[in-house]
């Protein structure tokens, strides 16, 4: 059986008339088992690949090898699909004419599976709203797979349908499956796949070189494999009269997750999180409360991860208020160290947005400040990621200059890297 | 009384054994309000044996104030609107109620227990010890209880505001004719020493056996006015030893400390027209007289009353840093433990207060306090639990610097006094 674990890392005093509560909450499941081997669970998996026009030559050669990797990562009785995307989206296995939407992985499945992905041909265009919405169709069509985990691949922009129909194709498929997203090549645009994984629940990341692309895709079944807690909700109760600032999640990636609320009940929002392996999240949850007398204590939030709406760990946000200064006065590490790697995500994001839009001024400020911040949390990933775009003076300062040729590919590894976290040192 | 006791729940119950005849809560009706008792294991049962035949769940609630039945999930009295619930089994044993401040990590309670009532919002509280509507940790019957042996006698004993534990505390016993017999001791914890809280509970109701004892076996000798004064004098002395006996049995080895656990003791005993005080200390009683002149019944065994007596002025002397030094109490290491004892007959229709420093600290003068009384009693009428609860709420907002007793007794009528020709 998982098992659940909460851990609250806050400091609960607050000053006299302070009302602001802040605490990172770390949730930590172990013995988590593999996907679908619950009772009654069943995983489900969709590999979905580009065979736009665009893929033609190397892409397309390591797409069909990778897809063929992952379709060996898939577990025997999970039930699977394979699309191929371009301007519209087409079931490659199980054949069209089959009469199943999805089949459970066997032997035989396996290499029919490997023969269809084999037979993929490059042509037309890329329309990705196309592709969830079929993912979709698939998995409403199979409801004994209750745990629906789909991989995107794509190297391109999506040319050719509206943003509007993805994201309304994405708006349809939330809550529905969850979703990887991956871009291979330096064509494909960062924000669009980042829309897919942020509202699908999963991670969005750069593939360089079409040769990585194999491994990732391994790794991507493994872990999806590996998640035996088929879904999970983060529940926040604030007391009466107090306000929920934000939720996010802020390690491993930094998600804000103040917009996928749901009431459960007046006082008490529930996140969605997906499915669960052996991992740990940690959530930074802020609550504005009204103050109270010095000497008083009081609840400012229960912080309760829930799977099929039972509790399984709960942690408890307090506040208590005191004059005195030396209690008060110091912040939790755990919190400001996530507070400086949510503003280094979006100083890293800001900043690329500045420099693509020809803005210098703005971008060479908030690349600074990027810089700087990275320094300040130790988060040498970023610090190298950010040294190929900007030529730093100064870490501690924040001095930057940008480079000028900064390749394509250093920039968006930049900023699909920008929400990643590097953990407290607690 | 064999008082050899070793850990705490044989001393609860030891102490509940000599307050047997005084049940804290609403003797007149023992079934408990409910069996909430929070998320830990239950408390002691030889602790509540009065209660302790009462069925689990869906018992019916009688409210501790006027003994009305109400439904089990009442928040409130139906009859008097006294907030129900809160008074949980441990009522008899507010020691035990550390229980309910359970670490968050191990309040992962199993038992489907019932909830208890949150005392500030009326929501209820959850198996972490915190309320689900307003967050305030669910206080343990040490921090805030009331008792209401009969209808004209009640008491509320808060931790306050600043204060991490309750120091307080009181004992009170009643006949249910009115102005017939009460006792009502109030004791405070010297709050600079441990274990005191442990000390002040110790010796109130030790205290308030001895008296509610001594009125039972002294009835049959009559009521002769001086004979009944002398009597009590010393029974109120008894009454402090007997106390100051019960601290060393309650705290054990704290008593070989340098600052031995110790506390406050006032007493009121009300036999017919007679009220007799007892004093060691700084807590203090009152009467509160609805027309006509209030007093202060008590004299303080402190700085500021030293000082008061050598001329400074009241607001001066009580406002000092030492105001609150006293000067005797009861405990290991007190200088001298007799209570001062005074007799009086008040007239009229009054009350009797007897409450502790976090309350009169607020509200000194015997003039203002009646102010404030009347003023209560005219937002929540003539209920001594509500009087009492309304006044620990006022000191409350005043800051709640201290722990705060306040218990009452309500003389109705004009009672005939011997000052008055017959």
């Amino acid at each position: 059986m998982a098992e659940f674990t909460a851990s609250v890392f806050q400091n609960e005093f607050l000053s006299d008339g302070a009302t602001d509560v802040h605490a990172i909450v770390t949730v930590t499941v172990a013995g988590a088992g593999q996907a679908g081997q619950g009772q009654g669970m069943a995983a489900g998996e969709i590999i979905i690949v580009d065979t736009s026009g665009s893929m033609t030559g190397e892409n397309l050669g390591a797409a069909k090898h990778a897809a063929s990797v992952a379709v060996d990562q898939i577990l025997d009785g999970t039930w699977f699909a394979v699309i191929s995307g371009t301007d519209t989206a087409a079931r490659a296995f199980p054949y069209p004419n089959a009469r199943l939407p999805m089949v459970q992985m066997e032997p035989g499945a396996r290499a029919a599976a490997k023969q269809a992905i084999a037979a993929f041909q490059p042509s037309g265009g890329t329309a990705m709203g196309t592709w969830l919405t079929l993912a979709r169709e698939l998995f409403q069509a199979t409801p004994q797979a209750t745990q629906r985990h789909a991989i995107l691949l794509t190297d391109g922009k999506n040319e050719h349908e509206s943003a509007q129909a993805l994201s309304q194709a994405i708006y349809n498929a939330t809550g529905v499956f969850q979703c990887d997203a991956r871009g291979v090549g330096s064509r494909w645009q960062v924000d669009e796949l980042r829309q897919i994984a942020t509202a699908l629940l999963g991670t969005v990341d750069l593939i360089a070189k079409p040769a990585d692309m194999a491994a990732d895709f391994e790794s991507i079944i493994k872990q999806s494999m590996g998640r035996g807690v088929a879904s999970a909700d983060l529940r926040v109760w604030a007391p009466q009269g107090s306000e929920v600032l934000f939720v996010r999640q802020v390690a491993p990636t930094v998600e804000d997750l103040t917009t996928r609320k749901t009431m459960v009940n007046p006082l008490t929002g529930s996140y969605p999180t997906g499915s669960w392996g052996d991992e740990s999240r940690d959530y930074h949850v802020a609550v504005r409360v009204a103050s109270k007398p010095v000497g008083s204590e009081q609840l400012a939030a229960r912080v309760q991860l829930t799977v099929r709406d039972e509790v399984v760990a709960s942690g408890l946000v307090k506040a208590r208020w005191s004059n005195d200064d030396a209690l008060t006065a110091r912040i939790d590490p755990a919190v400001a160290h996530y507070t400086g790697q949510t503003e280094l995500a979006s100083a890293i994001q800001d900043g690329l947005a500045a420099k693509a839009a020809g803005d210098a001024a703005t971008a060479t400020v908030k690349l600074g400040r990027a810089v700087q911040l990275a320094a300040e949390t130790g988060n040498d990933e970023a610090t190298a990621k950010l040294r190929k775009v900007v030529e730093i003076d100064d870490a501690n300062e924040g001095t930057v200059r940008l480079r000028r040729d900064v390749a394509k590919l250093d920039e968006m590894a930049l900023d699909t890297a920008s929400t990643k976290t590097t953990r407290v040192r607690k | 009384m064999d008082p050899v006791v070793s850990d705490a729940p044989d001393e609860i119950a030891e102490i509940a054994e000599i307050a047997e005849t005084s049940p804290p809560i609403a003797p007149a009706s023992p079934q408990p309000e409910s069996t909430l008792t929070g998320s830990d294991e239950a408390p002691a049962p030889a602790a509540a044996e009065p209660l302790a035949e009462a069925p689990v769940a869906a018992a019916l609630i009688a409210c501790p104030a006027c003994a009305t039945v109400n439904d089990p999930d009442a928040k409130f009295c139906e009859e008097c609107g006294t907030q129900l619930g809160e008074l949980v089994e441990v009522s008899a044993d507010p020691d035990a109620a550390d229980d309910a401040q359970a670490e968050p990590d191990e309040a992962t309670s199993s038992t489907a227990a019932p909830r208890r009532a949150c005392v500030y919002c009326g929501g209820s509280i959850a198996d972490d010890g915190y309320c689900e509507l307003c967050g305030k940790p669910a206080q343990s019957e040490r921090d805030h209880w009331q008792e209401a042996p009969a209808a004209w006698v009640g008491g509320v004993c808060d931790r306050g505001i600043r204060h991490e534990i309750n120091e307080d505390a009181m004992a009170l016993a009643a006949d249910p004719q009115v102005g017939e017999f009460a006792v009502l001791v109030v004791c405070d914890g010297v709050s600079s020493t441990p274990g005191s809280d442990k000390a002040s509970l110790a010796a109130a109701r030790a205290a308030t056996a001895i008296l509610e004892a001594g009125r039972l076996t002294d009835l049959a000798d009559g009521h002769d006015d001086e004979y009944a004064q002398a009597r009590w004098s010393g029974r109120m002395l008894e009454a402090g030893e007997r106390a100051s006996a019960a601290i060393y049995e309650a705290i054990g080895e704290l008593a070989a400390r340098t600052n031995p656990p110790s506390c406050t003791f006032s007493a009121a005993v009300i036999d017919g027209p007679l009220v007799v005080v007892g004093q060691v200390g700084d807590s203090r009683v009152y009467w509160i007289a609805d027309e006509g002149k209030s007093r202060q019944l008590t004299t303080d065994d402190s700085w500021s009353q030293e000082m008061m007596a050598h001329g400074m002025s009241r607001q001066q002397a009580e406002s000092a840093p030492q105001a609150h030094s006293i000067t005797r109490w009861l405990g290991a290491d007190s200088p001298d433990e007799v209570p001062h004892v005074v007799p009086t007959y008040p007239t009229g229709a009054g009350w009797i207060l007897v409450c502790s420093d976090g309350l009169w600290n607020y509200c000194s003068d015997a003039d203002d306090l009646s102010e404030l009384v009347h003023r209560v009693v005219g937002s929540v009428g003539t209920n001594p639990v509500q009087v009492a609860s309304a006044l620990v709420d006022w000191a409350n907002e005043q800051g709640g610097q201290d722990n705060i007793t306040a218990a009452l007794a309500r003389f109705d009528s004009v009672v005939p006094t011997p000052a008055q020709p017959a």
